[in-house]
């Protein structure tokens, strides 16, 4: 084939453990052409596919991917992540679609365009097309298995439909837990898509759906692969016509993906909250008929930040809506290295620090506050504000843990103890405001140094826990 | 793969036979402190320094060994790195509990409570024992793959750059931790006695963390040799 190349793997090599997956893959996916990838289960083909987005290291090898102009972009190689991998369809194995949004939702954020975009019309034609239309407004959640895979798969392929020019489509196991009709949809797109000059990469053992590739690829392990030439079966189909609107996925989109979960299932404020709540009820009961004169300003101030600081580490509800059928890794892969340092920030608790700060210091100081410094009032927003700091090296070391196949199996606390450090400094802080009001001197031990020293240690977290996985 | 077993257990044995000498010494042949410079509790407890610091110099070996080892996965995808890291965090989470245990019992002698929350040398070490039992639970229960590998090395690297910070932070926010005594200076330093029943307990410990290493590395390959094994009866094949 003479057509533009797409995508190219060279001298692939991917590990598990000490366990060679692939071995020595040397491929090109050219525009127009629909390839199969077959084999027996634990052959490969998943990562495979995986290793098409750039997202899994390289024991060796690399991938790229060209642009319309031919020009080729090194994705990953076995020294890492070079840049992120350009628009593509794809449809996950596990749906990739968190139960908390709605099917229209799934494709604006697949397309990356607002539901006041003139072209929403056109995903009604499309959702018709798949007998998803009359679910349009319903939670995916609510869907049956069947429509849940069928909004998967057209998740993967509309990109393709409206993209300016033709764009890599991945799509693992797309006919798994599909029925006759939507089976057939879906070769029959196969073939329309490519033939506008995309290129298609699949995993199946479905021999129908087989039979639409150009070419089929054989995995085994440890085993050269077996290349043959498919039948390319399939029709073409009427598509919706239209100006290339699609353009890649964004961070903004992830940014208003997450407040529209969090809005319609406030999980995260809640769970953040009642711990929060319940300690500083705890704290009031305890020192309530204590004399204050008698106990040291760094244990009170310990126990106005504790709630804040409790909120803080918590884990963050959008872990769990990542976790949620690969949802996290759908956004991770389409997103690339801008994944973590946002997810660090949009999962972290940045609302609840500042006025839980204040209410524990009302709540647990009340009438007592002349025992105190005036300055505390007026200053007792600057280790609030440096609590976000720890909350978002919280959120990052969270994620972080969240890598890991079986994060539920991990146990993250024990991370988390290293953001006492920054805790510690910022009661300190506290502490000397409320005992010699605020200073602004530079000497250590001034509330202004403590702040910093907390901040600094939290952002060393953050930088450690964001930046090393994608370096 | 070499059999180790029969020499690390000789230095494990040989090991807990020394440092079981070296405490013995320490209360029959070095001479106790004078009871009234104690805060608290009994002043024998002082003794408990000739395993503790042992324990400690150790335990930073074995960090040391865990972060090498997280800096050769994580750059090279060594294998022999993630050999080091795998020995490093089990040796790490045993030595540095041994230092977690022994400590608190000299500081409740010299403090009057076993554990000092302001202090940061003290929270820094714990903390890297806490890293050190994370790294060996998720071992366990992840699956075995690169990308665990990764995440974990990379989790290991945080105890690297603990290691800075509690040294500035030792510096800046030395407050009840005694400073290093082990070195002479104008306040500091120890009789020959005490001086030379350490030496004698950290060489028995260092004979003991030898023989347990080997072994951790001999189990560790064993382990994964079965596992190769055990893909090719997944496998069918003979």
């Amino acid at each position: 084939m003479d057509e533009p190349c797409l995508l190219e793997l060279e001298g692939l090599v991917v590990s598990r453990g000490t366990r060679s997956v692939l071995n020595d893959i040397n491929f090109k996916l050219r525009e127009g052409e629909v390839v199969a990838l077959v084999g027996p289960n634990g052959s490969g083909k998943t990562t495979f596919i995986e290793s098409c987005t750039g997202t899994i290291p390289f024991m060796k090898g690399s991938l790229s991917y060209y642009s319309n102009t031919n020009d080729k972009t090194v994705i990953r190689n076995k020294d890492g992540r070079n840049s992120n991998i350009p628009q593509i369809g794809l449809t996950l194995q596990n749906d990739g679609i968190c139960g908390e949004e709605t099917v229209e939702e799934k494709l604006l954020s697949v397309l990356n365009i607002d539901e006041e975009d003139k072209n929403t019309h056109l995903i009604d034609s499309i959702l018709s097309d798949w007998g998803l239309y009359h679910r349009k407004s319903n939670r995916v959640s609510q869907l049956s298995g069947g429509l849940k895979r069928r909004l998967s798969v057209l998740s993967g392929l509309c990109p393709a439909i409206f993209s300016p020019q033709p764009i890599v489509i991945l799509l693992d196991e797309p006919s798994e837990g599909l029925d006759d009709e939507a089976c057939n949809i879906l070769t029959n797109w196969i073939r329309t898509i490519s033939s506008r000059g995309n290129g298609i990469i699949f995993t199946s053992h479905d021999r129908d759906l087989i039979n639409c590739a150009d070419r089929i690829i054989k995995l085994e392990e440890n085993k050269p692969i077996i290349e043959s030439l498919g039948k390319s079966s399939g029709t073409i189909v009427t598509m919706v016509e239209s100006e290339a609107f699609t353009k890649q996925i964004s961070a903004k989109s992830l940014v208003n993906w997450s407040i529209k979960m969090e809005l319609r299932n406030p999980i995260d404020t809640i769970s953040r909250l009642t711990p929060a709540l319940v300690t500083l009820l705890v704290s009031f009961s305890l020192i309530g008929n204590i004399n204050y004169e008698t106990i040291d300003t760094q244990i009170i101030s310990l126990l106005v930040l504790l709630p804040a600081f409790i909120t803080c580490i918590i884990s963050p509800a959008l872990i769990d809506r990542f976790n949620e059928a690969d949802c996290g890794k759908w956004w991770y892969i389409n997103l690339g290295t801008k994944f973590r340092p946002i997810s660090s920030f949009i999962g972290a608790s940045l609302i609840l620090p500042l006025p839980l700060t204040y209410l524990s210091w009302i709540i647990l100081i009340g009438d007592k506050s002349e025992l105190y410094s005036n300055d505390v009032v007026t200053w007792l927003w600057l280790p609030a504000l440096c609590m976000l700091d720890l909350a978002i090296a919280s959120s990052a070391l969270h994620f972080l843990v969240s890598d890991l196949q079986r994060s539920r199996a991990s146990s993250a606390s024990l991370l988390l103890i290293f953001l006492v450090w920054p805790f510690l400094e910022l009661s300190e802080a506290l502490s000397s405001i409320m005992a010699n009001g605020m200073s602004f001197s530079l000497e250590l031990g001034s509330p202004l140094i403590s702040c910093l020293f907390a901040s600094l240690i939290s952002s060393l977290v953050w930088l450690v826990a964001v930046f090393l996985p994608d370096a | 793969m070499p059999d180790y077993k029969p020499v690390s257990l000789a230095l494990i044995l040989l090991g807990l036979f020394g440092s079981s000498i070296s405490i013995l010494l320490g209360f029959i042949w070095v001479p106790g402190i004078n009871p009234e410079s104690v805060q608290q509790g009994s002043a024998e407890s002082y003794r408990i320094l000739f395993w503790h610091v042992s324990f400690a110099w150790c335990s930073f070996l074995a960090f040391l060994m865990l972060f090498v080892g997280s800096i050769l996965w994580y750059l090279k995808n060594d294998e022999f790195g993630w050999r080091l890291f795998s020995t490093g965090s089990d040796m790490g989470l045993l030595f540095g509990f041994g230092v977690i245990t022994s400590g608190p019992i000299w500081g409740s002698v010299a403090w009057g409570k076993p554990w000092d929350w302001g202090d940061l040398r003290l929270n820094s070490f714990a903390l890297l024992t806490a890293v050190a039992l994370f790294l060996v639970l998720s071992r366990k229960s992840q699956p075995d793959t690169n990308q665990t590998r990764d995440t974990l090395s990379i989790i290991g690297l945080f105890g690297f750059f603990l290691v800075p910070i509690t040294a500035v932070a030792t510096t800046l926010y030395n407050r009840r931790h005694p400073p290093i005594i082990i070195i002479e200076g104008e306040d500091t330093g120890l009789p020959d006695d005490w001086k030379m029943v350490l030496i004698f307990s950290f060489v028995s410990f260092g004979l003991m963390f030898i023989g347990i290493s080997l072994l951790n590395d001999m189990v560790n390959q064993l382990e994964s040799k079965t596992e190769k094994y055990q893909r090719v009866i997944d496998r069918g094949e003979d």
